[in-house]
């Protein structure tokens, strides 16, 4: 096991160290200009040959890819062009957003698409399901922004219900200190989270409703109905535990989807997490936030696979680990 | 059979709004009287780095606006020739020592917010710095004209000037926001772009930084003891959104008080509808334009195959019905310039000459040119060649985008074949000071005077900078430069009249739209006074009297 999570570590590593170097040369071989572009007039010429330099940009994309190397590897992940502050720093101020926002989508998606597969399947081809199914099935096909969108429209801007973005209120809660304040958080939180949750469930009860049927349809389920156990306990001890399985699978799946996903829902909700960071960054040809967003994205993807597959080995006992 | 409830619970939602309530509550209460107050303004994007020299961002600029004091201040007039529309802020009064020396004599109450005095080394270092050529300074340019900045006692500082000019007070004053230099003199000058002092600074304004929070909020809190009085509103709090049409949900879901500029007229729709709104009409500083490329793209040395015809170009711009694109684009809200100005402008005159809109006229002389439709498709052509041309536009701009559709139908119509080159804006800059373009739709921002924004558009002197499409007629250039060292206010502005007639002659652009600007403001705000050039620079008058304070106003932070 432990020279199975080595390799599989060692190729992750290598999977981000890839992801970075096609990200460096996507980025700076791009055609646009990091000096200004963030202003609403360029900057003089003379100005930006300054910056330029200053920047390092000036040299040549082999020179400019080892010292980011050198960089990297003492832990420096440079400084933002735009922003002006270390990219380190900027990161630490999205990064929460963005994983507090997925977390959150992800229990409203795995508990949501969970409760609803299992009703499916023990309701299979009765109206219930055929409605259910096709809600799912309507919600899925629908783009992130656009869903919130009309969220924001019905919510908060008609019923007044939700806030219409940002995380927190800033006059009454400039600080998570207090159970209010709390409140108020994930009061913000509940539009942004729901849109990137919802969609997400749709996608999971589907999952779980063929997983669920496919379970129920077996012999051992069949034989704990007849030793007489009631319906209750026959599906959510002895059937949903087996149909879980393929919930690791897709929790590998849908991490990274959550955190791509955010990128536009934090748009959509001026969620100051890494998607929007990334977004203007990019505008801005600032060329360190890009690189180091796409690292750290990269390393995400990367542990959420990693993680699904330890869990699947942890709870399968039938899979065997190659050269354990 | 098993049955499933819900895992959301109405009682749980009853149960947390009561809780909401409730906290709600025990937040209430605080302050009371004329200097409480709150003012939340939304706005699109975030300042970059609150260190002056350093960003031109509007935004920036609004919250440095509050921290940091100019020697003098335009006044409501906005005139920017000689001294006399000038108000005093951190200077209480200045004279001229000789005709290219002019003495500042400090305001001795000035304090910086950490307790120390207000210096003339602040001024001297302030300059010193604007102008080094490692901080590179955006700013750096319009301050060529000043041979140098000294000391003469603690509180008086002396400027002398490279040669005299009408608008040498404005240089000195205008740009230069005097810095602390306590704080900033061990910084190394290569390191002022990621300065920590810009994302905490110390200033001398009517309002004290107290904090930012990336992507959320910006604070400042009215100084109690700013020397020119203590502002009447207590926080202001700019809270940060992904796009415009985000602002306009915060304002008008009341989670905001304040917006800049409501950019397009359904919003301004929306604002006016709002009872708790207040909508302010404002001379816009920006115009945009269609601009020709007068050079090959790619080769500057050469005339653009089409646009180096001047014929060509002034058919070209009498086909556009730039009062028909207006109307569709922008209703009422901007007017169609009579050259390259913006509302803001001074030298505005509706009397200046251009060529007229005359689709007849305009395929008079295009077929006069030899560009006929030999062929039948629709699309003129000259000896083999069509009459098309790229035209390249930033798709960060709604308004333009638009135009850019609508010209390309005006032009289909004239039998010319527009097609769009919808590009990022980095990428439209890029291609604009490289000359890789046919045509761009531009916007440019305008300071308050013409005489720097002018010469880098349309003169050589914006050759490799702004002046994109390398416009270049002596006789225009040497009217402008006249105009520049005109001191009489209306003799400049027939000299700048008849600048532009040459310009508008030699049709290097087809200017389109000036925008006027609406700001909206949450009504219990009063003595609401808008300077066009900057809509904040007179925030510490703006109040909010006792009587209209609401909880938030109240709350002690």
């Amino acid at each position: 096991m432990a020279v199975w999570l080595v390799r599989r570590l060692a190729a992750s590593i290598a999977i981000v160290f890839a992801v970075i170097t096609l990200t460096f040369f996507i980025v700076h071989l791009a055609r646009g200009s990091p000096c200004g572009p963030s202003q609403e007039q360029p900057f003089p010429p003379e100005v930006c040959d300054t910056l330029i330099k200053q920047f390092g940009l000036d040299q040549p994309l082999s020179v400019q890819y080892v010292r980011y190397l050198g960089q990297l590897a003492r832990g420096n992940l440079g400084r933002s062009f735009a922003l002006h502050r270390p990219v380190a720093d900027a990161l630490a101020d999205a990064l929460p957003h963005t994983f507090v926002l997925a977390l959150a989508a992800l229990v409203i998606d795995f508990s949501l698409g969970l409760a609803l597969g299992i009703y499916q399947a023990v309701r299979e081809r009765r109206f219930a399901d055929i409605a259910l199914g096709n809600i799912a099935l309507f919600i899925n096909s629908m783009p992130t922004f656009w869903l919130g969108l009309v969220l924001l429209l019905v919510f908060a801007q008609r019923l007044h219900w939700f806030p219409p973005g940002s995380p927190s209120n800033p006059v009454l809660c400039p600080r998570l200190d207090s159970a209010y304040c709390v409140l108020d958080f994930l009061w913000h939180l509940a539009l942004p989270a729901l849109t990137l949750g919802l969609v997400g469930a749709a996608a999971t009860a589907r999952y779980q409703r063929t997983a669920m049927l496919e379970v129920i349809r077996q012999d051992y389920v069949r034989t704990a109905r007849a030793k007489g156990l009631g319906e209750r306990r026959v599906l959510l001890v002895h059937a949903l535990r087996n149909a879980l399985l393929p919930f690791i699978t897709l929790f590998g799946l849908t991490f990274p989807f959550l955190l791509t996903g955010a990128v536009l829902v934090e748009s959509v909700f001026s969620w100051p997490g890494m998607g929007r960071l990334a977004v203007d960054a990019i505008g801005q040809r600032d060329y360190p936030v890009v690189t180091a967003a796409a690292l750290v994205a990269s390393a995400m993807v990367v542990l959420g696979n990693l993680l699904a597959d330890v869990m699947y080995v942890g709870a399968d006992p039938r899979i065997r680990v190659p050269g354990a | 059979m098993l049955s499933i409830r819900l895992p959301v619970r109405l009682s749980a939602g009853a149960a947390l709004a009561g809780v909401l309530l409730f906290a709600g509550c025990a937040r209430k209460g605080g302050c009371t009287g004329e200097h409480c107050g709150t003012l939340m303004i939304a706005t699109a994007g975030e300042p970059d780095i609150l260190l002056p020299p350093v960003s031109e961002a509007s935004i920036t600029r609004d919250v440095t606006e509050q921290l940091f004091l100019k020697l003098a201040d335009l006044g409501m007039s906005g005139n920017t020739v000689g001294d006399e529309d000038f108000q005093p802020r951190l200077a209480e009064r200045w004279e001229w020592d000789a005709p290219t020396t002019l003495v500042f004599h400090l305001d001795p109450r000035a304090r910086w917010q950490d307790g120390r005095p207000v210096t003339a080394a602040d001024v001297a270092f302030t300059y010193d710095a604007y102008t080094d050529a490692t901080v590179a300074s955006p700013f750096r340019p319009n301050l060529r004209q000043i041979a140098a900045v000294t000391t003469r006692d603690s509180l008086t500082v002396v400027f002398r000037f490279r040669q005299r000019y009408p608008e040498m007070f404005y240089d000195a004053v205008y740009q230069l926001r005097v810095l602390p230099s306590h704080l900033l003199r061990e910084l190394p000058r290569d390191q002022w772009h990621s300065a920590a002092f810009g994302r905490a600074p110390v200033g001398d304004g009517p309002y004290r930084f107290v904090a930012w929070k990336a992507g959320e909020s910006l604070e400042l809190r009215a100084d109690s003891t700013f020397f020119l009085g203590r502002p009447h509103i207590r926080r202001v709090i700019w809270r940060f959104t992904a796009n415009p049409q985000a602002s306009v949900r915060l304002l008008t879901a009341g989670d905001a008080d304040a917006m800049e500029v409501l950019v397009t007229p359904d919003n301004v729709q929306l604002a006016r509808a709002d009872t708790l709104l207040t909508v302010y009409p404002y001379k816009g500083n920006v115009y945009g334009y269609l601009g020709f490329n007068l050079a090959a793209p790619g080769d500057s040395t050469k005339p653009h195959p089409l646009f180096g015809d001047r014929e060509l170009r002034r058919a070209l711009l009498m086909a556009v019905d730039r009062q028909g694109l207006l109307r569709n684009v922008w209703e009422d809200l901007a007017k169609v310039p009579p050259g390259p100005m913006s509302q803001l402008d001074w030298y505005w005159d509706p009397e200046t000459r251009e060529l007229p809109y005359d689709t007849a006229q305009a395929a008079r002389r295009l077929a006069r040119l030899g560009w006929t439709d030999s062929d039948g498709d629709g699309i003129r052509d000259r000896d083999g060649h069509p009459l098309a041309f790229r035209l390249l536009v930033p798709t960060s701009s709604g308004s333009r985008r638009q135009y850019a559709r609508l010209l390309q139908e005006q032009y289909r119509t004239m039998g010319v074949d527009v097609q769009l080159d919808e590009v990022a804006y980095s990428l439209f800059i890029e291609r604009a000071h490289t000359g890789l373009f046919d045509a761009l739709l531009n916007g440019v921002s305008t300071d308050p005077t013409p005489a720097s924004g002018i010469p880098q558009s349309w003169t050589r002197a914006g050759f490799g900078g702004s002046n994109y499409g390398r416009y270049e007629n002596p006789g225009f250039e040497r009217l402008v430069d006249h105009a520049i060292a005109t001191a009489n206010r209306a003799e400049a502005k027939r000299t700048w009249r008849a600048a532009i007639e040459v310009l508008n002659q030699d049709a290097p652009a087809v200017f389109l739209f000036a925008p006027r600007n609406f700001a909206a403001v949450d009504r219990r705000v009063t003595d609401v006074t808008i300077r066009p050039d900057s809509w904040l620079a007179l925030l510490y008058t703006w109040r909010i009297p006792a009587d209209r304070l609401t909880d938030r106003d109240r709350v002690e932070p």
